[in-house]
């Protein structure tokens, strides 16, 4: 079969022509994360790391992400000695500002490498699907606005996550991806939300005979399980010799913080918050009870909202119990049914339920359902109209991420673009489905998309023009609410096309 | 594995290319059914190529476009934080400043030492409209005298999109009606025309200029690019109506005015001589031009009945040109004021004072100053030399245009773009202060190239050359406010779209042309771009001698020069061959039956 146009590294470079032109762009505090942690590796020793406070940001990511960061500052320092300085705070020279931002880019080649891989293991008629879905991804408007403006290494992260979702398709493969699916884990531990997926698509298929599910491949385990050792050993092992392990995993998992992040993740609680702020104003008139003291709490408003007026509060329990019910529901029909693309969406599902239920969910976290949703959003129709309130919830979710007025232009046209573009060729690839579509759920779905229109016009620029800088928190409450529904509203859909299959 | 499915699609598929002619000819279905794309940006619609139709693709294309301008305005302008006069972008605002805070007859007269008004009048009423808006959302941004040199960060955005919008409003649906147009005419299907669209407005001189160094040519370029889709569609007057609208907006628009003349002449005279037709032109350019004028005669009028002067100093200085007039006109007269006003509009905007050429440009003259030195000479002789050196150059492409008919005897619009490129070339290496940013008029219509017959074909090379010489010789300009990287990476990007050297070397064996000419263009423009990446080597690492700080630039104006020269060698050459004069010739001898 001919190669279909345009490739992904016709994509890449265009991409990259216009990540160079974002160069002087907005970059949030993540872009000062970086060089401080580039400076922390760089200058001190491998037990210092994780002890290190003189800025504010510490290092928190698992330690395969702080060799990372070492071995990008042995570059760093080529490009500008003082980068690399610990007490150097919010340094911003222009040379670092083209390093760390071309270190975006180049490391982003992991991502089109794993997205051509899975474009290659794609035979027949779904190829040119494939070919649509991977540059879907690679183009995301999620990775631009985070990766290029604000500032993140999500690209290569998102990259070793499809190489081990293509991986899994191979059964000669299923052991490297469950290895780089662990080496994922050592570089950024937000991926645990997907390992009981992985966990039980590996379990049943490749512990596990394929005939009976209690004959155990019992080299299979062996395998496995001395790789996943071997690569936590090489990530944390340094660190474990001086027993700094509890020091870097109360880094890695800050209890203390709130609900919900700063500014609402569009998931259940963003709806929950809303609908109790819809009681405060009801709530004499029907009766019920409001605590005084949470309505006064300092933290209302744009920060951390943990304690609710009228509604029972939620403690973090429940968030577990809650992410652990809903994940564990395809599981079991994964571990019942173990294909690839019921394993894709089951992954998908995991991200989905600790997105949507999580506690302290940060709206970039949407990404860790979009993109393997990505894989299998052309399988047919159905599964591409469930995925199409998740492409414009989770991406208009990410706009107050981006809040200065030179970037509005480019979030908004190229998260427009992007929509238009894939919508409507994703429409013209996916197949009809072989089941009954789910009618009314099409037409809800088209509704959604039509109100966002508006919405965007109003919360990006009427709301300005009417009330100025006050009531700041309504369009950031109508944005992350309005994607909530997007979302909540896919996942249902998702369940129920997933459970049908 | 879904197999191939029999499923309906929502909508019916829309025929390819649904709007061209339904009896293609062959080169066409040669074009639109090649196997592979031949260069990235072919490769970038390739999906679009069948069923999808022009109005869902032309949104998607306008919405990528303006990104790259948008993304490419991040960058510095011309001027920044670079005392004591700052630059272009000064320039603009400051016009934006005078024109909301002075009355209309003091604008052509407002301290001339800081970026005195010199462009004509609607870019004053242009700069008034921008300036009115955006006093709407801060006053201070145009404050009288104090906003000088402001480089408040908001102050950046808005006057970005200042230039974004006016680019929309007027240069874009221009050049999306005019590659329609051209591109039906040649026989080109709708799919081969949307792809010389986007290299079309992808064209990294504008956006360097425009968004990136700063300025409104593209307003310019938008009422001329109007004015010859109107030619296209065979509506003369409208064609006068926005050519006077481009000459009112910058004089440098007169690049192209004996094109334009030359065309809606035959117009008149072929294929038989229409007197109402010609006067009806004329008309509508006589009353286009006072309109154009009515505002500033107005205000002054009114301003000098209520006692505001030009010059509220209270001088009364001579007329700056014609200083005879004043001695036939009485200077207390109601009318005076007017005529001062004129007649300061025309020293502004035609600076006859200046040397031969500012600065540094790539044009024959300033490549001839450095084996002779032409500034010794006096300044009478070179301004006659250079007009003769004009009118040599433009006569023949004009000549070619007005005498040339098609095959229904009707002035040939084929030929339009071709004629408007020579000419604008002829006046860019020959004519009286040159400067380099005017290298924008001869690469509009020579780019429109591309959506002609062949135009992403044999012709891909020549326009590109074109392009990347002309990117190359503003590099000097751009250096100067560290604009290195979007000017490395819009050339680059745009070189590769359409498969140009340094990216690629598939535009120089096309189809359509001999094995010989391929070769020759292959090589020499080998080797200008090899100088080219060599002069960029030497200039990034070679400190130049002491004695000679400009050898670098020197150089790049001499390379530059001889480049476009060959550029409108080229340009006349495919004239030539493209009216048929010299096939016609030798067809006249044989009697041949198609003639």
């Amino acid at each position: 079969m001919a190669e279909i146009y345009p490739s992904l590294v016709q994509c890449a470079i265009v991409a990259a022509a216009f990540k160079i032109l974002l160069f002087p762009a907005y970059k949030s505090t993540d872009f000062e994360v970086h060089r401080n942690w580039l400076a922390i590796t760089h200058s001190l020793p491998l037990w210092d790391w994780y002890y290190e406070n003189t800025s504010e940001w510490t290092l928190d990511y698992p330690p395969f992400f702080a060799y990372f960061e070492w071995i990008m500052s042995q570059v760093a320092k080529l490009a500008d000695p003082a980068m690399i300085w610990v007490h150097n705070l919010e340094y911003d020279s222009w040379q670092t500002v083209y390093f760390q931002r071309w270190t975006v880019i180049v490391t982003e080649l992991v991502l089109v490498y794993a997205l051509q891989m899975f474009v290659d293991s794609t035979h027949g008629v779904s190829k040119r699907a494939a070919q649509a879905a991977a540059v879907s991804i690679l183009l995301s408007p999620g990775l631009l606005i985070i990766d290029h403006i604000h500032f993140q290494y999500n690209g290569v992260l998102y990259g070793i996550l499809i190489a081990s979702l293509v991986l899994a398709k191979k059964k000669s493969s299923l052991l490297a991806s469950g290895l780089v699916f662990a080496a994922l884990l050592c570089m950024k531990h937000i991926y645990l939300y997907l390992a009981p997926a992985y966990f039980v698509y590996l379990l049943r298929v490749y512990c596990l005979s394929p005939k009976s599910i209690f004959r155990i491949q019992f080299f299979n385990c062996v395998k496995l399980g001395g790789g996943i050792a071997a690569i936590f050993a090489a990530a944390f092992g340094p660190f474990a010799l001086r027993n700094q392990i509890p020091q870097i995993f109360s880094r890695l998992f800050p209890f203390s913080r709130g609900l919900c992040h700063a500014y609402w993740a569009p998931n259940v609680w963003a709806m929950y918050s809303f609908i109790d702020r819809v009681l405060i104003s009801l709530a004499p008139r029907i009766g019920l009870p409001i605590k005084a003291d949470a309505l006064n709490s300092v933290t209302r408003g744009l920060v951390g909202d943990t304690s609710f007026a009228v509604l029972p509060d939620i403690t973090p329990r429940m968030c577990f119990v809650l992410t652990l019910l809903f994940q564990a529901i395809p599981l079991i029909k994964l571990f019942m049914r173990p294909t690839w693309e019921g394993f894709i969406g089951a992954v998908t599902l995991c991200g989905y339920a600790s997105f949507l239920f999580g506690w302290h969910v940060h709206e970039k976290a949407i990404l860790l359902v979009i993109i393997p949703f990505s894989l299998i959003a052309l399988k047919d129709r159905r599964y591409l109209g469930a995925f199409r309130p998740l492409a414009v919830a989770g991406h208009v979710s990410l706009f107050p991420l981006i809040f200065t007025p030179a970037e509005f232009p480019i979030k908004t046209i190229y998260t427009i673009f992007w929509l238009v573009l894939f919508l409507m060729a994703f429409d013209r690839l996916a197949p009809a489905p072989t089941r009954q579509r789910l009618f009314l759920f099409d037409r809800l779905s088209t509704a959604y998309i039509t109100v966002g229109i508006p919405l965007i016009f109003y919360c990006s620029l009427m709301h300005g023009i009417i009330f100025g800088k006050s009531y700041e928190f309504l369009p950031l409450m109508f944005t992350s609410s309005y994607s909530a529904i997007g979302v909540v509203g896919s996942w249902l859909g998702f369940m129920v096309v997933y459970f049908t299959e | 594995m879904a197999g191939p499915s029999p499923h309906k699609p929502r909508r019916k598929a829309k025929r390819a290319g649904g709007n061209g002619p339904s009896n293609l000819p062959v080169i066409m279905e040669r074009e639109a059914l090649v196997r592979v794309p031949s260069f990235p940006l072919a490769a970038f619609l390739w999906p679009a190529r069948s069923s999808v139709s022009q109005w869902e693709l032309l949104p998607l294309i306008l919405m990528v476009v303006g990104l790259f301008r948008w993304a490419a305005g991040l960058w510095g302008y011309s001027g920044f934080k670079k005392p004591p006069l700052f630059g272009d972008y000064e320039a603009q605002r400051h016009w934006m400043e005078i024109t909301t805070h002075l009355p209309i007859s003091q604008w052509y007269f407002h301290d001339l030492e800081w970026w005195g008004l010199d462009y004509p009048p609607l870019t004053a009423y242009h700069s008034w409209i921008c300036g009115k808006i955006g006093s709407l959302i801060d006053p201070a941004w145009f404050a009288l005298y104090d906003s000088r040199g402001s480089h408040d960060p908001t102050l950046k955005i808005f006057m970005r999109a200042t230039v974004l919008v006016s680019e929309y409003l007027i240069y874009i649906p221009a050049a999306v009606i005019f590659v329609r147009r051209f591109s039906r005419l040649s026989d080109v299907p709708a799919w081969t025309s949307s792809v010389a669209l986007v290299a079309i407005l992808m064209q990294p001189a504008t956006i360097l200029i425009d968004h990136v160094h700063f300025q409104y040519n593209t307003v310019m370029l938008g009422f001329v690019l109007a004015s010859m889709s109107s030619m296209l569609a065979g509506r003369n007057l409208w064609a006068s109506f926005f050519f006077v609208l481009a000459l009112g907006f910058k004089q440098m628009a007169l690049y192209y005015a004996f094109s334009v003349f030359a065309y809606l002449l035959a117009v008149c005279v072929f294929p038989r001589i229409n007197i109402p037709r010609f006067i009806g032109i004329a008309l509508v350019t006589v009353v286009s031009f006072a309109i154009l004028l009515l505002p500033v005669v107005a205000g002054t009028l009114s301003e000098a009945s209520r006692g505001i002067t030009a010059h509220p100093d209270g001088a009364y200085p001579p007329l700056p040109l014609f200083s005879d007039l004043a001695k036939h006109l009485n200077t207390e007269a109601f009318y005076y004021p007017v005529v001062e006003q004129l007649v300061q509009i025309i020293h502004r905007v035609f600076p006859f004072a200046r040397g031969l050429f500012e600065d540094k440009v790539a044009n024959f003259w300033c490549a001839m100053n450095v084996v002779i030195k032409l500034r010794e000479y006096p300044a009478e002789l070179l301004q006659k030399g250079a007009l003769v050196a004009t009118l040599a150059a433009i006569v023949p492409p004009n000549l070619i245009l007005f005498l040339r008919p098609n095959k229904h005897l009707q002035p040939n619009k084929l030929l339009l773009p071709l004629a408007f490129a020579t000419t604008a070339w002829g006046f860019f290496l020959f004519s009286y202060q040159v400067h380099e940013k005017s290298v924008l008029l001869p690469l509009m219509p020579m780019t429109l190239l591309l959506a002609g017959k062949q135009g992403l074909g044999n012709k891909r090379a020549w326009v590109g050359f074109a392009n990347i010489l002309g990117c190359w010789t503003m590099y000097p300009l751009l250096q100067r406010v560290d604009l290195r990287v979007p000017y490395t990476v819009l050339t680059l990007l745009w070189a590769y779209l359409l498969g140009l050297p340094p990216t690629s070397l598939n535009a120089y064996f096309q189809d359509g042309s001999s094995i010989w000419s391929q070769w020759a263009t292959a090589f020499i423009h080998g080797f200008f771009y090899l100088t080219m990446a060599f002069w960029h080597v030497l200039d990034m690492f070679v400190v130049a001698p002491k004695d000679k700080p400009d050898l670098w630039v020197v150089a790049n104006v001499g390379v530059g020069a001889v480049g476009f020269s060959l550029c409108y060698l080229w340009c006349l050459g495919s004239l030539v061959i493209e009216s048929e004069i010299l096939t016609s010739w030798t067809g006249k001898k044989m009697k041949t039956k198609t003639q």
